[in-house]
């Protein structure tokens, strides 16, 4: 009886030549359950950062969309990600966040699964008869794992392309974050998750490529962060957006904005120090990209902001609601002291109490709830900024756009979304840039 | 941490239960005003205001958070400075209109500690927020603080609070527990 006409072409609910997006998009329960078959049962997603669980039998509970996953350590080191599902009745087989253990058994019947997701075993196991269950092919659903410099990824689709062809020359930016001295990064201990009544995209699209919002957003979060000195006013050059299927890193190149956003000033100092080094290794260009005034997302729903260091994943809990997941990032050949500083500066600007983030999810929920009103869903928002700025970049991979302040890579990450959200298979989904790094190495 | 019943030297008498209990009223009082000012003379130099992360995890993995893990607060005073000098700027956007606030705190249990002049305070304080049209969220946490007494006033010295909640189940943490 729904007078709502949906699209069965996606790419309808936007035209980025002209600068627009649906609201519909952030509303419609049927364009929700899509997302879900389209995007997160066939894109890589962030699991967990190694260090999360170092030890044999660590694991760590999270989702893909909204199936329940276990990752788990094996015992040659690598990784399994399986349901978090028993195969009997079907009831979670752990209800942890995280831990160490050998077994996962479910609470209804007492099936017990290995850490490698296999049945091993059935509580009173003599009221079966021979023959009425094959235990080896009644494990947990496998999903593909992978990782890249320390991320883990999973994705339960066979058919999707390996994890370096998904993140392709975004490999180049992530070396930023990820590979800036010999010892790599590893998160500190615990994380901080909360609700927030908002569609996971504005989560995504915000540090995907929305620098302008900091401007007035946060202004008073800066200014508290920064001797009540608020930001610089807009200075479009020298920055860029970048974007690679979807993965977007927006920068400037001054190196020191995000930093300075911690309010440590020793961290600061840890840097310049560092900095020479960072250029031998990431060349000049990338090591006065760390610290500006930036902000990434990887597609489709993990981000993170390099200087401040927060990372996190915007886990989609229906339409109208994710959770957020955040944790401090940190290089593990930094003193603890720096460490301290930066997650303690971090934590002050980017969890739910943030002087930051506080003013992020008021936004954000104001966004989606306005969309109940059926004259308000029916209208258009204006992603038009910068249009006409794209470049080509002598250094810089990806579609670039002069000026950090643009919608450049919102649209691309739209664009992204459209195009997996049309195809019926994997080769129908384009590669919307020119790829520099194809099966190259990119430090 | 002291658990389950304490000795008899350990008990305050009702003349400091009630000097405690008054001075938490007043703090709850400070912050349902919005009057944070006032609140930071309440506490002393040295605070560590600290809200640590929450997981669920199985008992044969319970571990105690420490200073160096993740935490919604791990402050010292010049942090809640900060925090303090976000909501006198005037660009607070999600501040204006202004959240409606009450800090109900109960189950208040006062210890003596080896040092006369510190405290130990259990309490349970529950913030009903009201903010927007019409949206409500209830936040609980468990606090022990340390108050101690300089130049004769208590003062907050150290709290610590334990959020009874796995996700926080809110946009944003905008009260202090």
């Amino acid at each position: 009886m729904s007078n709502r006409k949906l699209e069965s072409d996606y790419s309808r609910y936007m035209d980025l030549k002209e600068g627009w997006v649906d609201r519909r998009i952030f509303w419609e329960r049927e364009i929700y359950e899509q997302e879900l078959e389209q995007i997160f049962a066939k894109a890589w997603q962030f699991i967990a950062h190694d260090s999360m669980m170092p030890n044999t039998n660590d694991f760590y509970t999270t989702y893909m969309g909204e199936d329940g996953v276990i990752a788990a350590r094996q015992k040659d080191g690598s990784v399994k990600v399986f349901l978090n599902s028993c195969t009997h009745r079907g009831n979670k087989i752990c209800y942890a966040d995280d831990g160490n253990t050998r077994n996962f058994t479910c609470n209804y019947h007492g099936w017990a699964f290995g850490t490698d997701g296999e049945l091993k075993g059935l509580s009173n196991e003599h009221v079966y008869d021979e023959g009425d269950i094959d235990k080896s092919q009644w494990g947990l659903q496998q999903a593909r794992v992978d990782s890249y410099k320390g991320l883990i990824f999973a994705t339960f689709d066979e058919e999707a392309p390996s994890l370096e062809e998904f993140l392709g020359d975004f490999r180049w930016y992530l070396d930023i974050m990820l590979d800036q001295d010999d010892g790599g990064t590893e998160f500190i201990g615990g994380g901080i998750k909360n609700y927030i009544n908002a569609n996971w995209k504005f989560g995504v699209e915000n540090f995907v490529g929305d620098a302008y919002h900091a401007l007035w957003t946060h202004d008073s979060g800066f200014k508290a962060m920064n001797n009540n000195e608020g930001f610089p006013p807009a200075d479009p050059t020298g920055s860029y957006h970048a974007s690679m299927n979807g993965h977007g890193w927006e920068f400037g190149t001054e190196g020191l904005a995000d930093i300075a956003i911690l309010g440590q000033p020793k961290v600061l100092e840890y840097y310049e120090k560092m900095r020479p080094k960072m250029a031998e290794r990431l060349g000049e260009m990338r090591s006065k990209i760390f610290g500006s005034l930036a902000s990434v997302s990887l597609f489709p729903n993990c981000s993170f902001l390099p200087g401040i260091q927060t990372f996190r994943v915007w886990l989609p809990r229906g339409p109208h609601k994710f959770e957020m997941r955040m944790w401090t990032i940190v290089n593990k050949n930094m003193p603890d002291e720096i460490k301290q500083a930066i997650n303690i500066g971090c934590m002050q600007t980017f969890n739910p109490a943030g002087v930051l983030e506080m003013d992020d999810g008021e936004n954000w929920e104001g966004n989606t709830s306005v969309n109940k009103g059926v004259v308000t869903r029916k209208g258009k928002l204006h992603y038009g900024c910068g249009i006409n700025r794209r470049i080509e970049h002598e250094e810089l991979p990806g579609i670039v756009y002069a000026s950090q302040f643009n919608d450049a890579n919102q649209r691309q990450f739209y664009e992204r979304w459209a195009d997996l959200m049309n195809a019926k298979s994997w080769d129908q989904v384009p590669t919307r840039y020119t790829p520099r790094y194809a099966g190259k190495k990119t430090v | 941490m002291t658990k389950g019943t304490t000795s008899n030297n350990t008990v305050a008498s009702l003349e400091l239960i009630n000097e405690v209990q008054q001075f938490l009223y007043r703090e709850a009082r400070h912050h349902d005003n919005e009057e944070f000012r006032e609140w930071l003379t309440m506490l002393t130099e040295d605070i560590h205001y600290w809200m640590p992360y929450r997981y669920q995890r199985y008992r044969k993995n319970e571990k105690e958070p420490t200073i160096y893990d993740t935490a919604y607060y791990n402050d010292d005073m010049e942090c809640l400075v900060k925090r303090i000098i976000r909501t006198e700027t005037g660009t607070c956007w999600s501040e204006d209109p202004a959240t409606r606030s009450a800090h109900v705190v109960t189950n208040i249990e006062v210890e003596l500690t080896d040092n006369p002049d510190e405290f130990r305070v259990y309490s349970l304080v529950t913030v009903h927020r009201n903010i927007n049209e019409d949206e409500e969220h209830t936040m609980l946490g468990h606090r022990t603080d340390l108050i101690r007494r300089v130049d004769g006033v208590l003062k907050l010295a150290k709290r610590k609070i334990i959020l009874d909640q796995n996700i926080f189940k809110n946009k944003s943490l905008n009260v202090y527990l």
